[in-house]
């Protein structure tokens, strides 16, 4: 099963503002998205940066917070974006 | 290639690929001499001092003096990254910036130093309301 993640920062705006939205889209459809800080957990940093080679080309060459990941189909986005947006590639 | 560079008469340092030809803080003219790394990092740590979260915003409000960018308006924002930066820096050595991660390569991450070079950003670049990745600058509105 697709496992979807959203890597983020705990002081990065743009997290902030795609947080609650985050929750609804799981409180909406039932999925679930793991949600990584990576600038005071090493492991996710780790992880992120695990993945640069997908996730960079599609975020202007860098890892940048928030960024989702569908590890299933290496679907990526970041940044701040409307509900619909997110939706879409929640639901792959 | 960068290299250092000491005043002799006041022993300013310089990093870059040639020193400036007046002093910047003595004023002596071609009084540069190429020095070593270890010297140069000897000689600021005798005179660093810390710069705290007010004393950080206060320099990036000069830095934007005058200029087409200008720090956020937006007080909560431009707390709570410049809380990031300062996280940053104790927990990681520098100043990072608090929306981006370190590739671990220290040489590459120079460019995640809080203030970066964002003019390239594509948050920024040729968009009238562009906004350095974080949102910490913002260019110039028209009666900002
Ligand atoms: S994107 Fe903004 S907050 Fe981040 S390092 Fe650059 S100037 Fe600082």
């Amino acid at each position: 099963m697709a496992k979807l993640i959203m890597f983020h920062g705990r002081e990065c705006p743009h997290c902030k503002v795609m947080m609650p939205l985050v929750d609804k889209l799981e409180k909406e459809t039932g999925l679930s998205i793991e949600k990584l800080e990576v600038w005071h957990n090493e492991k996710n940093a780790d992880l992120m940066r695990s993945y640069r080679d997908i996730i960079e080309p599609k975020c202007g060459g860098q890892l940048r917070t928030p960024t989702f990941f569908n590890t299933e189909n290496q679907d990526v986005i970041c940044g701040e974006m409307e509900y619909e947006k997110l939706k879409e590639w929640a639901s792959g | 290639m960068k290299k250092f560079y000491r005043c002799h008469v006041c022993n300013d340092i310089h990093y870059g690929v040639k020193p400036p030809e007046i002093c910047p803080t003595c004023s002596a003219k071609n009084a540069y001499v190429e020095t070593n790394s270890d010297e140069a990092i000897k000689i600021c740590s005798y005179t660093t001092k810390s710069i705290n979260k007010q004393e950080f915003l206060k320099a990036i409000e000069a830095l934007s003096e005058n200029k087409e960018f200008q720090v956020n308006p937006d007080k909560e924002k431009v707390s709570m990254l410049i809380e990031g930066i300062f996280q940053n820096e104790k927990n990681h050595g520098l100043k990072y910036c608090p929306c981006r991660l370190s590739s671990k390569d220290p040489k590459k991450d120079l460019m995640l130093v809080c203030p970066c070079r964002f003019f390239i950003h594509e948050t920024y670049k040729n968009k009238p309301d562009g906004e350095c990745w974080c949102g910490l600058f913002i260019r110039r509105k028209e009666n900002g």
